[in-house]
C-alpha cells in the first residue's frame, strides 16, 4: 500500500505570501530561490523571511510575544528550530533570573522609600554609604577612619555617605560614567584618623612615655601599592580605555560596525511589565534581497540585556545609510523600555558593587596564598599591630609660621604631592584591602562583559540560524489547493505505478 | 527603494481596484502609501444607521509587520462613531490594532471588524475614560498603550 500523498508548499502552483503579498508561480522561480513554508494547519504560506522578521519583531514585545508564535487564522502553533546550544540556554534562564530578582529590587526600594521617605532616606543612604566603606576599605581602615560610632566620623562623612549610593548607581548609566564616585573616594584617602577613645588614650600613653609623636605623617613617594589617590585619578582613564577596547571587541565579535548611536530619543516607563525574556540584538541579520530591516526587528531593547551601558548594534536603517529620523521604527529603536525588572536590576546591581568587590578582593588574597607573586603584588600585609598615630601631631610639630608665605606655598605643594603620590601613611601602613577589592571589582566587570557578549553572541547565532519548520497540507481539503499536480492526477499516476 | 509597505500596498490597492470593496465600505483616497481614508457605513439595523464614518490609515515602512495606525476622521465633515471603544478623537480602543496585530491582516480586512464591530453595538455611548484620554492623548493612536477592556463589543 502506496504511502498516501499529501502535497506540500513545493506543490503549489502559485504561492501567496501572507505576510508581503507577493506572488511566486512555479514555472517562473526568482533567482536566487527564495524559501516558502507553510508553518500551519491551514492554507497560509510565507516567504520564510517574512515570517522570521515578523516572529522577531512580534517577540520583541511582551505585549505581542503571545501570538507571534501563532498563526493569526489556524491558531497552530509554529515551531522553530535553531541553534540553541546549552550554554545558551544556561545563560538565558540566568538572565530570567537576574530580571526576576530585578523586580523584587524594584518592589523593595519603592517600599523602603515609601516607608522611610520623611524619616530617613538620608539615614538609609548614609549608612549604605558606610556599608560600602567598610567593604571597600576593609574591617580595618574602616575603624580607622570612620568606625561604627557615628559620633566620631568626620564631618565630610555626612556629605559624603550618603551621596555614594546615588552616586553608585549613576555610574552605571551613560552620562555620568564612573565620575561621580571617585572624587567620594578621594575624599577618604586623605582623610585622618577618627580620634576614637582608644586611639586618644594609646596616643596620650605614648606621649606621657615617649614624648610627642612627631613621625612623617606621609609614606614614601614610591612604593607598592599606587596610592590610593593614584589610582582613583587613573581609574577613569583605564575605564574609559577598557570600554573603548571592550566595544571594539564586541563590535568584531558581533559583526557590527561601529558608530555613534543617535541618543536616546525617549524612555518608556512599563513597570508593571515583564519584559521579553529574550535578549534582542539588532545584528546583521541581512536577508539576501534588499529588504530594509523592519520596524522592531532591530529593536535595542535595554531590559533583556540588563547592561544598559553597552549595546553596540546598530538598528537596520542605519545598515542601510539611510538615516530616517522620522521613521517610527528608528524612532523607536532609540527608546529605552523600563520595566521594573531593569530598573531592579539596575539599581541592584549598582548596590552590589562594594560587595562584589569585597567578594573578589577576598577571592584574590585566597588565591594570593598559593602564589608570592600575587601576594606581592597585592601587597598584602599581616593586620596593624602598631596604634594609629593621630596625623596632626607632626603638623603640631612643625612651626609654619616661621616660614615665609613662598616656603609656605612650597611646603603645602610638597605635601600635596606626597599625599597624591604616597598616600597617607594610614593607608600605606594597613593592609590594603582596597587595592585587591579594586582589582577583583576590576576582573568581575571583565568576567562580566565577557559572559555578557557570550550570550549576545549566542543569541546572535541562534536568530540566524532560525528556520520555521514548513509542514505539509495534511489535514487541509487539498482539492481546494491550486497545485501544479491536480491530486486527481496524481492518484492516477500513484495507481499506474 | 521602495519600502516592503509600498509593494504590499501597491497589491491592496490593485485587488481592491479589480475586486471592489466589500458593502459599506469605500476607497475615499489612497494617494500615496503613507495615508489612506475610507469610509465606513453599517448596513442593515443598527445603532448607526444612516450615519457614514471615515477611517484614516497611516502605514509605518515596516507595514505590514507593523501595524497601520487607524483611527475614526473628526473633521467638519465627519464624526467619530459614539461607541464604547471608540473616543470622540477618532481614536479606536482595538485589540486587532495593537497586540493582537498579524500581517495577515490587511486594510480591507480592519475595515470589516470595525465594521461589525460597530454593527454589534448594543449601547450608543462613549468609552467612560473618554475626556481624560482625549485631554492626553497622543496624536498618533499607536503611541497609547491601550488596555483592551472586553472582546464582545
Amino acid at each position: 500500500m502506496p504511502e498516501p500523498w499529501v502535497p506540500t508548499v513545493d506543490d503549489l502552483r502559485v504561492k501567496l505570501c501572507y505576510i508581503c503579498r507577493e506572488e511566486e508561480r512555479h514555472d517562473s522561480p526568482p533567482n536566487p530561490p527564495v524559501a516558502w513554508v507553510h508553518p500551519c494547519n491551514c492554507t497560509l504560506v510565507a516567504h520564510e523571511s517574512c515570517l522570521l522578521t515578523w516572529i522577531q519583531s512580534a517577540q520583541s514585545d511582551s505585549s505581542r510575544a503571545p501570538n507571534a508564535l501563532k498563526c493569526p487564522q489556524c491558531g497552530a502553533v509554529y515551531e522553530l528550530e535553531s541553534e540553541n546550544p546549552l550554554p545558551l540556554r544556561i545563560l538565558n534562564s540566568l538572565n530570567a533570573v537576574l530580571s526576576a530578582s530585578g523586580r523584587v529590587v524594584s518592589i523593595a526600594g519603592l517600599v523602603t522609600v515609601g516607608v522611610s521617605f520623611g524619616l530617613g532616606v538620608y539615614v538609609i543612604f548614609t549608612s549604605y554609604g558606610a556599608y560600602a566603606i567598610q567593604e571597600f576599605l576593609g574591617k580595618e581602615l574602616f575603624d580607622i577612619l570612620l568606625s561604627d560610632d557615628p559620633s566620631n566620623w568626620p564631618w565630610h562623612a555626612y556629605l559624603n555617605l550618603p551621596l555614594i549610593p546615588v552616586s553608585l548607581i549613576l555610574s552605571r548609566t551613560n552620562l555620568l560614567d564612573m565620575f561621580p564616585i571617585v572624587p567620594l573616594f578621594l575624599a577618604w584617602t586623605s582623610s585622618p584618623a577618627v580620634p576614637t577613645t582608644t586611639t586618644a588614650l594609646n596616643a596620650n600613653f605614648r606621649r606621657s612615655i615617649r614624648g610627642p609623636d612627631d613621625s612623617y605623617p606621609f609614606a614614601p613617594v614610591i612604593h607598592w601599592p599606587p596610592s590610593p589617590i593614584m589610582v582613583t585619578i587613573l581609574f577613569p582613564y583605564v575605564s574609559t580605555l577598557y570600554r573603548r577596547y571592550m566595544m571594539r571587541l564586541r563590535h568584531w565579535v558581533m559583526g557590527t560596525q561601529s558608530r555613534n548611536r543617535p541618543p536616546v530619543r525617549r524612555i518608556v516607563w512599563a513597570l508593571n511589565e515583564d519584559g521579553p525574556l529574550r535578549v534582542h540584538i539588532g545584528a546583521n541579520i541581512q536577508d539576501d534581497d534588499n529588504v530594509p530591516r523592519r520596524g522592531g526587528d532591530a529593536q535595542q531593547q535595554q531590559q533583556g540585556q540588563g547592561e544598559g551601558q553597552q549595546q553596540p548594534q546598530e538598528g537596520g536603517q542605519e545598515q542601510q545609510g539611510e538615516a530616517e529620523p522620522q521613521d517610527p521604527a528608528a524612532v523607536a529603536e532609540r527608546t529605552i523600555r523600563v520595566t521594573g525588572a531593569s530598573l531592579g536590576r539596575y539599581i541592584g546591581g549598582a548596590l552590589m558593587i562594594p560587595r562584589i568587590s569585597s567578594f573578589m578582593g577576598s577571592l584574590l588574597l585566597k588565591l594570593s596564598r598559593h602564589s608570592v607573586l600575587l601576594r606581592k603584588f597585592l601587597a598584602v600585609r599581616p593586620p596593624r599591630t602598631a596604634p594609629v598615630e593621630p596625623v596632626s601631631r607632626w603638623f603640631e610639630n612643625q612651626d609654619f609660621t616661621k616660614l615665609g608665605y613662598l616656603g609656605q606655598l612650597g611646603t603645602g605643594i610638597t605635601l600635596a604631592l606626597q599625599v597624591v603620590c604616597g598616600g597617607t601613611k594610614i593607608f600605606a601602613d594597613s593592609d590594603p584591602v582596597w587595592w585587591r577589592n579594586s582589582l577583583g571589582l576590576g576582573l568581575f566587570v571583565v568576567a562580566k562583559d565577557c559572559i555578557n557578549l557570550l550570550h549576545l553572541y549566542l543569541t546572535k547565532r541562534e536568530i540566524e540560524t532560525r528556520r520555521v519548520k514548513s509542514r505539509s497540507f495534511a489535514g487541509v481539503d487539498y482539492r481546494e489547493l491550486d497545485l501544479i499536480t491536480p491530486p486527481s492526477a496524481q492518484a492516477e499516476g500513484a495507481e499506474t505505478q | 527603494m521602495a519600502a516592503v509597505s509600498t509593494r504590499r500596498l501597491q497589491k491592496e490597492l490593485a485587488d481592491i481596484k479589480n475586486h471592489g470593496t466589500p458593502t459599506g465600505i469605500t476607497l475615499l483616497k489612497a494617494d500615496d502609501f503613507e495615508t489612506w481614508y475610507l469610509t465606513l457605513e453599517v448596513l442593515g439595523e443598527s445603532l448607526y444607521k444612516g450615519e457614514v464614518f471615515a477611517l484614516k490609515f497611516r502605514f509605518e515602512p515596516g507595514y505590514p509587520i507593523s501595524s497601520p495606525a487607524v483611527q475614526f476622521v473628526v473633521d467638519d465633515k465627519f464624526r467619530a462613531p459614539l461607541h464604547p471603544h471608540v473616543y470622540s478623537n477618532g481614536h479606536i480602543c482595538a485589540s486587532i490594532l495593537g497586540t493582537e496585530w498579524s500581517p495577515v491582516l490587511s486594510v480591507i480586512s480592519v475595515c470589516i471588524t470595525l465594521q461589525s464591530m460597530l454593527a454589534s453595538c448594543k449601547d450608543k455611548k462613549r468609552p467612560p475614560d473618554n475626556d481624560r484620554y482625549v485631554a492626553h492623548a497622543p496624536e498618533n493612536p499607536k503611541k497609547t498603550q491601550f488596555v483592551y477592556h472586553d472582546d464582545e463589543v
